[in-house]
């Protein structure tokens, strides 16, 4: 198990367990953590899930070129360097302890 | 766990108008059998999206499909791998940065085009002059296959989608529909041999050069589904746009200092009066929704017209207000099958169609006593545009 923080717009703080394997969007909507859409469901079409990933961990970028990479130029709120659409994060016991942030906006 | 209730509704008033019904339902059966639809009805903004996500019950393949027997096997009824195999094929091109970067210029050109030969005449259709053969160009050179013209799409999509809605089993509807897969099979084969040696940006080289390449019938097949389904859409879209805009003068006022605003009465559009109102689905194991038990087998559709208007999800739903806090609408549906076409939609409509129209035709304007006709349940929206503007020259 790893815990995640969300960091949600009106800055409260909402933390979830997340198993192993899941996607980080997975952990936030089957904890009903508000304001990460997702509408295609996890498959990187919608650009609907974008997180800020607070962390120093370079797995942790998103990878240059990637379907992904394509997507995060067209989300609702802008991209920084931190950018993630969280379908595209999978949940591993070092991510324990995360702090993701949450948008304004997904749409 | 209860059944679902039976609730009879009238075609002919939801082809008129279903909104009123659609909001009956929601409040008193969400979940209601409909004996003229022969399906379970979902209504709520809540459960369809519940639905939506849950792919491994609410199976896209149907038995009996009416599109599987006009197209053959296709993606829009397929499930898990074998859909996502095709869908991760086809899809490329249709990704927001290709779209803007590698059909952008050419979309534009095509706008001008057809604004070019617009222009002069003063007064129009916008919806059957402009914006439907601009979707039908663009799509054609999208697909590969740029050298069909605009009306010959058209008419590929109008006898397919009679096809699809043949359920009175009309022998001539059936063989219009085979003509028309049979002439689109004929030239996505001579687009197939060309891109074999010369990839390009279109969905048919994407196909056949994917990581796991689709076979020819696979890639006729889905062609076929994507002219069926990529032309109504945008053109309902446009045609919705259009007239709020028209009839609102200080939204107009606003688009002309703001551009980018048009995004905005995209998505509004889009969601007020959704061009795709339902779908279907079939039901793999007995699933409870709403307090009630959907059995394997049953019929479903997702309403998502319906859901679109959920007064307890979207604030004042029925009004249509670019400025509502921004609301996650479901015209493009959810989850694996969640719109494909979405970002072509988005810029060749808001970024280019109505922006063109708007710009290049002076005065523009309905035309003097025009009311909208509003028809269709299942794809909806208005069937003509009459304006005038100053034409020039």
């Amino acid at each position: 198990m790893a815990i995640i923080t969300f960091t949600l717009p009106d800055g409260s703080t909402r933390s979830v367990e997340a198993s192993p394997g899941i996607s980080l969007m997975k952990a936030a909507t089957s904890n009903l953590v508000p304001g990460i859409v997702a509408e295609c469901g996890g498959n990187a079409s919608c650009a609907t899930c974008h997180v800020y990933v607070v962390s120093d961990n370079p797995d942790l970028v998103c990878p240059d070129g990637s379907v992904e990479d394509e997507m995060l130029d067209f989300t609702a709120e802008p991209r920084r360097p931190e950018s993630r659409l969280s379908c595209q994060v999978e949940i591993t016991e070092s991510l324990d302890g995360l702090v993701v942030e949450v948008p304004e906006a997904q749409v | 766990m209860t059944s679902a209730p039976t609730v009879e509704l009238s075609i002919d008033e939801l082809v008129r108008d279903p909104y009123p019904m659609w909001e009956q339902l929601r409040a008193e059966a969400p979940v209601a059998f409909v004996p003229a639809l022969n399906r379970f009805l979902v209504t709520r903004y809540d459960d369809i999206v519940e639905l939506e996500k849950t792919p491994e019950v609410f199976s896209s393949r149907e038995d009996g499909s009416l599109l599987t027997r006009v197209v053959g096997p296709n993606l829009l009824r397929e499930d898990g791998d074998a859909h996502q195999r095709i869908r991760h094929a086809a899809e490329p091109p249709t990704r927001p940065r290709q779209v803007r970067d590698t059909w952008g210029e050419i979309f534009a050109a095509n706008c001008s085009r057809v604004l070019d030969e617009l222009e002069p005449r003063g007064r129009a259709d916008l919806i059957a002059d402009f914006a439907e053969p601009l979707v039908e160009m663009n799509l054609a050179a999208l697909l590969g296959i740029g050298e069909v013209p605009p009306s010959l799409m058209g008419s590929w999509s109008t006898r397919m989608m009679a096809g699809n809605g043949n359920y009175a089993d009309d022998p001539d509807v059936w063989r219009n529909a085979e003509a028309a897969t049979s002439e689109i099979a004929e030239y996505v084969g001579v687009a197939v041999d060309r891109v074999r040696d010369q990839p390009d940006g279109t969905i048919i080289s994407a196909m056949v050069h994917a990581p796991e390449p689709l076979a020819l019938p696979e890639v006729q097949n889905n062609i076929k589904v994507i002219i069926g389904g990529g032309i109504n859409e945008p053109r309902h879209v446009f045609g919705t746009g259009a007239w709020k805009v028209l009839t609102d003068p200080a939204l107009r006022a606003r688009l002309v200092q703001e551009p980018t605003l048009w995004r905005k009465v995209f998505e509004e559009s889009a969601r007020w009066l959704s061009p795709i109102g339902l779908y279907p689905r079939q039901v793999l194991s007995d699933y409870e929704v709403a307090g009630v038990t959907l059995s394997a087998g049953a019929h479903v559709a997702l309403v998502i017209g319906s859901g679109n208007r959920d007064a307890t999800v979207i604030e004042h739903a029925d009004v249509f207000d670019i400025d509502r806090a921004p609301a996650p609408h479901l015209a493009f549906g959810g989850g694996p099958h969640f719109c494909m076409g979405a970002w072509v939609a988005r810029h060749e409509v808001s970024a280019l169609a109505w922006p063109g129209a708007f710009d290049r035709l002076q005065g523009l304007r309905l035309a003097e006593g025009f009311e909208p006709e509003i028809r269709g349940y299942v794809f909806r929206g208005l069937t003509s545009l009459l304006v005038e503007w100053d034409p020039v020259g």
